[in-house]
């Protein structure tokens, strides 16, 4: 299924929170438009991803059994949002679907989506660490890759790599 | 040969127990190690454990012999993919991807030539470069899983057939050797195609390897998946149930091994996958529960030893039509990507790898996630091993078959 038709049938559902497709477009010289490559995203509220997350994996229609990636992303260190990318998967109906969540850099929290698909568990850990991001509801919010006292959010465009490491110098 | 008379305790899938619930085992007897009331011990496996693959430390509590719970540590080899990623040129960071799933290097590198690929919408990938890159992904997912096989049986004991399985393995290594230089890191598949043709006579030799591993295949089979104690010690052992894969998310042979008959080769495909699949080249073999339950560690080996054989078919249908002709397409030698953002996932030897690129028109990344299969498969770990025996913790560990390199990127 296309994302335009996934978003409609969503909507049908009642699903609230939708905020549009980010379709590709071409390149448009004439008024200075680079153009989007690549794949379309949904773009949704993070304030309303559990339930429309529950919807995907629910409705009869879509199925989206597999989450197959949960990650954020820093698209740019002056920029006032991060984005939370989500990617699913149907079995059943062999379609993928894209999500994207605007989260404001002043408030990075959102609620987790383990109680819908417990291999978000991971998925949010390494996302916490890395970028900062509180995952409310998560049920065990400890970091995964970095050690325990790591300071700072590494993948984060604002990032400052530290100068030493428990006495140990890394100039 | 019945497997109802096996020792292992059923298992309930729960995360603690109570001592009062004597269960009976499959064999009809009564469990006993509940007669004796010990004090709960923290065993640390690894970080250097055989067992584990490379560096992981699995923290297991146990009650004598009965493990009552288990936390799985990662960390010890990460090394910042993501973040070099978004440091380095697009062609730069294709050496950096050989490093992650380093039995299936060449699995990586079209994974992430893809995703690239997928924000350059005018680029034409040669017909001669999608078939030498089925053939060599295909050849790599023989490599990684003789690996998976070898490792397995000395997991468990049986140390033969690793042996057996390298000699395979380092034929193979011996034809990436051939056609790209090196053994290991290969960095082969290029944006846009492939890197260098495949040298006089290579072909030839990969049907020949083809010959020659169809015959070897059946001694594989034979010694380690058929052998009655392997089965003893995989059967009812680590049993992932069908909607408890789904809900961990998990992909490729793991899936495959619990029933779930999905392969984005056949169903999502891409390269020449789809093509073949058309021409009955290759079938998605699924696991069934032959020797024990459906979703046992045996199911998930037997997958992966049945799809060697499937990779050989397509190795053989590919050589059949590959013709001669480019092998890159038009390419500058600084690549500039076209603002975008794209996530492409790909069958890997363990799963789905999956990359998302975005780009903002320059000569770097804004952002390169790595999505990797060993990540997601180890997770179901902590939810197998309560309830288990000590000595079916290192089976269950061995048949996710993972790459430390690729949990920890």
């Amino acid at each position: 299924m296309e994302l335009q038709a996934i978003h409609d049938t969503l909507k049908a559902a009642g699903v609230v929170g939708l905020l549009g497709c980010d379709e590709p477009r071409p390149a448009n010289k004439k008024e200075k438009d680079p153009g989007r490559a690549g794949m379309p995203f949904l773009l949704v509220d993070p304030a309303e991803i559990v339930p429309l997350l529950t919807a995907c994996r629910d409705e009869s229609r879509l199925q989206f059994d597999l989450l197959i990636d949960l990650t954020a992303s820093d698209p740019a260190a002056d920029g006032d949002d991060l984005w939370v990318l989500i990617q699913l998967l149907s079995l059943k109906y062999r379609h993928r679907l894209a999500i994207k969540a605007h989260l404001p850099k002043s408030a990075l929290s959102i609620a987790s989506a383990t109680a819908v698909y417990r291999a978000a568990n991971w998925h949010e850990r390494e996302c916490s660490e890395m970028f900062g991001i509180t995952f409310e509801g998560h049920p065990d919010p400890r970091k995964i890759l970095l050690p325990d006292d790591w300071k700072g959010f590494p993948l984060r465009k604002d990032y400052e790599f530290p100068t030493e490491y428990h006495g140990i110098s890394c100039e | 040969m019945s497997n109802s008379t096996s020792n292992t305790p059923e298992k309930d899938h729960k995360s603690s127990y109570r001592a009062e619930e004597r269960r009976t085992l499959s064999s009809g007897e009564e469990e006993f190690f509940f007669d004796v009331k010990t004090s709960d011990m923290e065993v640390n496996m690894g970080p250097q454990h055989p067992a584990t693959h490379g560096v992981m430390r699995v923290l297991i509590r146990c009650d004598g012999e009965l493990v009552t719970g288990s936390q799985v540590h990662l960390g010890y080899l990460h090394r910042c993919a993501e973040k070099i990623g978004e440091n380095v040129e697009w062609l730069q960071y294709l050496p950096y991807t050989d490093r992650y799933d380093y039995l299936a290097a060449m699995n990586n590198n079209l994974g992430y030539s893809m995703a690239v690929e997928a924000l350059m919408p005018g680029l034409e990938i040669p017909r001669r470069a999608v078939l030498l890159r089925t053939i060599n992904v295909e050849l790599n997912r023989i490599a990684s899983h003789l690996v998976a096989y070898g490792t397995y049986g000395l997991d468990i004991g049986a140390i033969t057939p690793f042996l057996y399985a390298f000699r395979e393995r380092e034929w193979i290594q011996a034809l990436f050797e051939k056609i790209c230089g090196a053994r290991l890191t290969y960095s082969y598949i290029r944006i846009g195609g492939v890197f260098n043709d495949a040298p006089p006579g290579w072909l030839k030799e990969v049907g020949h390897f083809c010959d020659v591993f169809e015959e070897k295949w059946k001694e594989y089979r034979d010694l380690l998946a058929l052998n009655h104690i392997f089965i003893k010690r995989t059967a009812h052992v680590g049993v992932i149930p069908k909607d408890m894969a789904i809900d961990f998310g998990l992909t490729g042979p793991m899936l495959r091994g619990s029933g779930v008959d999905f392969d984005l080769r056949r169903d999502m495909p891409y390269m020449a996958y789809g093509e073949a699949y058309e021409a009955g080249a290759f079938k998605v073999p699924v696991g069934s529960g032959e020797k024990g339950e459906l979703g046992d560690s045996w199911d998930r080996f037997y997958v992966r030893v049945e799809e060697m054989m499937e990779s050989i078919k397509l190795v053989r249908w590919c050589l059949g039509v590959i013709e001669d002709g480019p092998i890159i397409g038009e390419i500058p030698k600084v690549i500039k990507v076209p603002a975008g953002e794209a996530y492409v996932g790909i069958e890997n030897p363990r799963g789905e790898l999956g990359h998302y690129v975005h780009s903002d028109g320059g000569k770097v990344a804004v952002r390169c996630r790595v999505r990797g299969p060993s990540f997601t498969n180890i997770a179901v770990v902590e939810e197998l091993m309560p309830g288990t025996l000590l000595a079916d913790s290192v089976a269950i560990i061995g048949s996710t078959d993972i790459v430390i390199g690729e949990t920890d990127r």
